[in-house]
């Protein structure tokens, strides 16, 4: 097989941006590591370091009540020279880790699902863009750019999630399962995308002779999930020596302990919560995140795959921790629906405001903690145009695909004014 | 027809209340009237229409049709207007206007109130009195309830069937629960009625239609009067006129009718203009008294001036052998000044240590050694402390005598009291720019050693700095008080106001700002201050020793005694005493007061919600360009006149024109709606390079040597006049852009220009400010192939507001050579961590050199494929 220019250029460069910054400013990783819209309680390499420490002097990581990621990232970064000193190693892990992304993203826009899936073909598919600038606007994007700098576990899980749709859209449902499996390991909402994802890898089921039931596929894909995590629990309570990681780290994925602000909605909210209320509303937040994936699997059955792009712009608005990081991951797979941006209404809104938010969340932040003349309801404010401007683009870009698929059905429709009701 | 919910529609909207019947429209004037009499005091209508059950006799009978035209109050008038309003014109639709003008001025009023009445006094015994059309909405919505029942019985939910006519039954008993005040009986009175007349037992109260009509025939009211509904329904129709809109049409045009407005397209160039144009007048309005405020402390903790001052007597010869021990040292190198300052500390009883600092910046070095010496709080725990500071060399360069020997003085008087509850740290620099600087970047671990030294000794957190600079040794007549810090950053008020407090309050020193040193106080010497304020914070520079304090959040300021006057060493002295004494009594840090504020005398200031629109305003008129040019890149090429029109026109007559064509009915709106495909890739690049093209003059102003620096910039200079022309031949010969792509490209470079601004304004209000100001013109510029000689004279004005020039006319103002501003910037860039450059050449020199390269534009003609 040649090597493919175009590929090695845009790898080349993306990688040689990501080298130049890490060399040519070496205070920056530090910085980027620090920002709250980076790094999150549950991601943040920092914390990464305090627990890779413990756990080299054989106490528990989790004693310090610092640490809450993954155990299986401890053998691994132990693996690596200290980042203290070698921090060369680290970054080309990092960045590794972005060319994969990429690589299975573009896998992803080379299947055409995201144009023609099994069940629906959208008229306009043929106007998209090639693989080769997906993967571009998805490594020089500059959220991508900051999260790889910044060194947060979450690119971890970005690209599991990555891997298991391109996985599944090449129908090997086992390995994208495992791929899901090890994103939801490290960071647990991802098992949320399972039932597109099974329903993707039922739909790209290579060709057999016999034909396979949706029942039996989707049988198979929950023993091949509920197979997998816990093997990786279970290698993670050898890794530790314990339980307790569980609580750790799940436990505060799922009940929030650590108020550190990011740019989510969920900090400020649990801040200003009397403590009655707190298991309640926890519940509901918890629900109202998890209530999206059923009905959009429905909904958009025909499309599995724009299911997982809107869930996943969804989790980066309203899971408990996000970051910029899950907000790159949205907007790496946006430009899959090329085809449909011209129905979208309000792109140019919504990327204002996300722009805005960008703009004034790192000013607001510096005025409420270094400059000490603003206070936490700045930065909340920005977090909540942030939030808006993101679930503008997220509903909006649901809309056009409603559209594109409307315009199939009743043809006389196409370019009316439509009312949602 | 399947159930839709409404939708607003401004169109849809306007149409109907076009379309409001005569009877309902006097209906509303009469209500809107009856409340506007009721404003005034002579004559109250209330208590002369409301229907006080106990007053009804038969010469007040007219209450009972009057009541429901008065209301209580604006709120109450404006609900039942809105709730009526619907109803009423339905009813008048449906029966003709003089059917519903004897209705409602006969029974439909009088029989609820009299039912009401005859409860309300007969039955229960009491008297409240009601007011208000509530009861007509009622009686409507009681006879809507019953038509909805005959064609429609009953509605499902869950499993239960619950009959349509409850409804109203319902909604007055929520209104009773959720508003208060709210007759409930009145409310049923009305219903009672509506029910009546629904059902059909009332309707021998309407007066008989074959009156009515010859009435109407009699007066020709239908051709009289506008609005009128006629009682007859089969002749003529409902108006008169058969309708003309065709109601699919209606539809189509009527959502999209204001955002297709061409009327609306035209509105944004004047809006912005009017931005800007309010943003400048705002900030001129400042200094009056309607919009700024006096000065006053918020802290109650500091307590100005509260306490007796014990400096003066004896001291005044301890004060006089310093100064001659500085003056002695005059000529000394700074080692050597140190060990005498160090010996003189030491006797004071102080623990003292040094640090060394050189900072390398445009090609020199600049080196010396701080001094400072602690004095332990006999009552506090060194966790907090606050900072003398006398500089070595004052800001001008001249030895700062006094002010040293001040500050020695002062440490030897402090160390004999007893009540200190915060550290004291005497600080002695070696200059006023650099050495300052050193020593906070050590005080806060953020230093870069080994260039500058740790510190040895440290006390606690520093709640405030209070510098001298005393460099003469008369008397003086007022004090100077500087407060801008770096990056246009600003101390506290409280620390301000106390200050200012202390010296006219209790020592009778004026206080003056920003070298006003003769102030008015008239409006000219106000804005004047302002304006000179809002510079210096501009270029974020350090204006005194200070300045390096306020970024690390230690609220500082300067204090320069001035002019000849009767005042000594002494009175100064005192001030500081006093200022001491009042930050030694916070208990947390300084953050009652405001930390944005524009002051235009020493207790005027406006805060930053007062003047904040005005920056705000400026940088908006670039995010409403730019709005308005995505749109109008995107809507449709102006190839056909009539796609305006149809939108206009929903009284004309073209609509039926155009619509009743069969086919065309489905071209017409889709060209309407349809949004071009905009070309982003291009204008995209153009802009993101043209920022990264920033990073050119950033790096160059800040990494060459200070020699140098004249030649740079001229060659800087010719670089930025030859460039944007060149570029925008580039771009026209390669990529031929279309006028689209243009507008494209101004757009996103506006959008990222107010997005700048706006965030900046937020941190450094002046600096937003001034370059929105300087950039607005950029907002009108578009390509103008045909009109050479109007490109031309815009060329010459956008030369003329450009970053280079601006630069270079304000070194010629202050007389101050471009090598010297370049090198004072340099060294802002590198020792005080000044942002100013990155402003102007990152976020105005790109829009700049966009709006240059958009002016010699030459967009390619477009054709519609």
């Amino acid at each position: 097989m040649s090597i493919d220019r175009r590929k090695a250029t845009i790898f080349g460069a993306a990688a040689a941006v990501r080298v130049l910054l890490f060399t040519a400013f070496p205070g920056l990783p530090d910085l980027l590591t620090a920002r709250v819209e980076v790094s999150t309680p549950v991601t943040s390499f920092k914390r990464l370091q305090e627990g890779l420490f413990l756990y080299n002097h054989n106490v528990s990581p989790y004693d310090g009540g610092v640490y809450h990621q993954a155990p299986i990232l401890l053998p691994l970064f132990s693996l690596l020279p200290s980042s203290a000193e070698y921090p060369a190693f680290t970054y080309l892990l990092y960045i590794l880790v972005d060319l994969l992304s990429a690589n299975a993203l573009m896998k992803i826009a080379e299947s055409g699902e995201a144009g023609s899936s099994k069940l629906y073909t959208s008229p306009r598919k043929d106007k998209k863009w090639s693989s080769y600038a997906i993967a571009a606007a998805f490594l020089f994007n500059p959220f991508t750019i900051a999260t790889c700098v910044g060194r947060p576990t979450s690119v971890f899980t970005t690209c599991a999630i990555i891997l298991a749709i391109s996985k599944a859209v090449i129908g090997s449902s086992y390995a994208s399962m495992f791929a899901l499996s090890i994103a939801s390991y490290l960071s647990m909402y991802p098992i949320l995308l399972f039932p597109p994802l099974a329903l993707l890898c039922y739909d790209r089921r290579p060709k057999s002779p016999q034909p396979t039931s949706i029942y039996t596929s989707v049988l198979q894909n929950i023993l091949a999930v509920g197979g997998f995590i816990p093997f990786l629990l279970y290698m993670s309570s050898l890794i530790t020596g314990s339980w307790e990681f569980l609580e750790s780290t799940y436990g505060v994925q799922l009940l929030l302990p650590d108020l550190t602000p990011n740019v989510g909605l969920w900090w400020y909210f649990f801040i200003e919560m009397f403590d009655s209320f707190r298991s309640f509303f926890l519940g509901v937040f918890w629900i109202h995140l998890s209530s999206y994936v059923f009905g959009l699997t429905i909904r958009v059955r025909r499309q599995p795959l724009i299911v997982l792009t809107v869930l996943l712009g969804i989790f980066a608005i309203f899971k408990p921790y996000p970051s910029i990081s899950d907000t790159s991951l949205f907007i790496a797979l946006l430009p899959l629906y090329r085809h449909v941006f011209p129905l979208m209404r309000y792109s140019f809104l919504a990327s204002s405001t996300i722009l805005y938010a960008t703009l004034l969340g790192p000013a607001f932040y510096y005025l409420w903690i270094y400059a000490g003349s603003g206070n936490a309801n700045f930065f909340y404010a920005i977090t909540l145009v942030w939030s808006l401007g993101l679930s503008l683009l997220v509903a909006d870009i649901l809309f056009a695909v409603l559209r594109d698929e409307l315009e199939v059905e009743r043809p006389e429709m196409k370019g009316k004014e439509i009312r949602q009701i | 027809m399947a159930p839709s919910l409404p939708q607003f529609s401004a169109a849809r909207m306007r149409s109907y209340i076009f379309r409001l019947p005569l009877f309902t429209r006097c209906i509303i004037f009469v209500i809107v009237l009856l409340w506007a009499l009721g404003m005034q005091s002579v004559w109250d209508v209330q208590a002369w229409g409301a229907l006080v059950p106990n007053e009804i006799g038969l010469a007040s009978m007219y209450r009972t049709n009057t009541f429901p035209l008065v209301h209580v109050g604006f709120f109450h008038a404006l609900m039942n207007v809105l709730a009526l309003t619907p109803l009423l014109e339905r009813f008048e639709a449906e029966y003709g206007t003089l059917t519903t003008l004897a209705l409602f001025l006969g029974p439909l009023s009088t029989i609820p109130a009299l039912l009401y009445t005859f409860i309300e006094r007969g039955i229960l015994g009491m008297n409240t009195t009601v007011l208000g059309a509530s009861i007509w909405v009622f009686t409507l919505l009681a006879m809507e309830a019953v038509k909805t029942y005959k064609t429609n019985p009953n509605f499902l939910l869950g499993t239960t069937q619950i009959p349509t006519w409850i409804t109203p039954l319902v909604m007055v008993l929520f209104v009773s629960f959720l508003i208060p005040n709210t007759s409930f009986l009145g409310h049923i009175c009305g219903l009672a009625f509506g029910y009546g007349w629904g059902l059909g037992y009332l309707k021998f109260l309407a007066p008989p239609e074959w009156a009515l009509r010859w009435i109407e025939g009699k007066l020709n009211l239908l051709g009289r009067l506008p609005h009128y509904v006629s009682v007859d329904q089969k002749t003529y129709g409902r108006f008169g006129v058969l309708p003309t809109t065709n109601p699919s049409s209606d539809s189509i045009t009527t959502t999209s009718l204001l955002r297709r407005d061409p009327r609306l397209l035209k509105v944004p160039p004047y809006l912005s203009f009017l931005c800007i144009v309010i943003g400048v007048a705002w900030l001129l309005l400042l200094p009056l008294d309607d919009y700024s405020r006096g000065t006053y402390i918020s802290e109650n903790a500091l307590l100005p001036g509260q306490v007796h001052t014990y400096f003066a007597g004896s001291d005044q010869n301890v004060f006089r052998g310093y100064k001659h021990e500085v003056d002695a040292l005059g000529e000394r190198s700074n080692v050597e000044v140190n060990d005498k300052l160090e010996e003189l500390f030491k006797a004071s009883g102080l623990k003292v240590a040094r640090q060394k600092y050189e900072y390398k910046s445009a090609g020199e070095t600049y080196e010396g050694e701080n001094i400072y010496a602690i004095l332990h709080a006999p009552r506090g725990d060194a966790t907090e402390a606050i900072v003398l500071v006398g500089a070595w060399i004052n800001v001008d360069g001249v030895l700062n005598r006094s002010g040293v020997a001040l500050v020695l003085t002062l440490a030897r008087y402090f160390k004999r009291w007893s009540l200190w509850s915060k550290d004291i740290i005497f600080l002695v620099t070696a200059d006023s720019r650099a050495g300052p600087q050193a020593w906070v970047d050590a005080y806060h671990d953020t230093h870069q050693s080994p260039a500058i030294e740790s510190l040895p000794v440290k006390s606690g957190a520093l709640q405030g700095a209070v510098v001298i600079d005393y460099p003469f040794d008369h008397r003086f007549e007022s004090l100077h008080i500087v407060y801008d810090g770096i990056n246009g950053q600003l101390p506290n008020l409280d620390l301000l106001n106390t200050v200012v407090a202390i010296a006219s309050g209790q020592m009778g020193i004026g206080a003056s700002l920003q070298q006003m040193w003769q102030h008015t106080d008239s409006y000219q010497d106000r804005l004047k201050t302002m304006l000179r304020g809002m510079l210096n914070q501009g270029l974020g520079h350090a204006s005194g020793p200070h300045s390096s304090f306020i970024p690390y959040h230690v609220d500082a300021i300067t204090l320069q005694p001035y002019g000849e006057g009767w005042q000594d060493e002494m009175a100064m002295g005192r001030v500081i005493e006093s200022t001491f004494r009042s930050l030694n009594n916070l208990l947390e840090h300084l953050h009652q007061s405001f930390f944005f504020y524009l002051l235009m005398q020493a207790n005027r200031f406006v805060s930053i919600g007062t003047y904040l629109p005005s920056a705000m305003l400026v940088a908006c008129n670039f995010t409403i360009m730019a709005i308005f040019l995505w749109v109008k890149s995107g809507s449709p090429l102006p190839t056909k006149t009539t796609v305006g029109s149809t939108a206009q026109s929903d009284e004309k007559a073209p609509p039926l024109a155009v619509i009743q064509e069969a086919d065309a009915k489905a071209i017409v709106p889709e060209e309407t709606l349809a949004v071009r495909e905009r070309e982003l890739f291009l204008p995209l690049a153009v802009v993101a390079g043209s920022q990264f093209l920033g990073v050119l003059p950033l790096y160059l102003f800040n990494h060459t040597s200070a020699p140098m620096f004249p030649a740079i910039f001229t060659l800087f200079t010719a670089f930025n006049t030859i460039t944007p022309p060149l570029l925008s031949h580039l771009l026209t010969t390669t990529f031929h852009p279309t006028a689209q792509q243009y507008s494209l490209i101004k757009s996103f470079s506006l959008l990222l220009l107010g997005l700048f601004l706006s965030s900046l304004a937020t941190l450094n209000f002046s600096l937003a400010f001034l370059v929105g100001l300087f950039s607005a013109p950029l907002t009108y510029m578009q390509p103008l192939p045909n009109r050479p000689i109007i490109a031309g004279i815009l060329a010459l004005l956008l030369t003329a507001l450009a970053p280079t020039t601006v630069l270079f006319a304000g070194a010629q103002y202050w007389g101050l050579g471009i090598g010297e501003v370049l090198k004072e910037a340099a060294f802002g860039w590198d020792v005080w961590g000044m942002n100013t450059q990155v402003v102007v050449w990152c976020v105005w020199w790109p829009a700049w050199v966009i709006g240059m390269v958009s002016l010699w534009g030459r967009p390619r003609e477009e054709v519609e494929s």
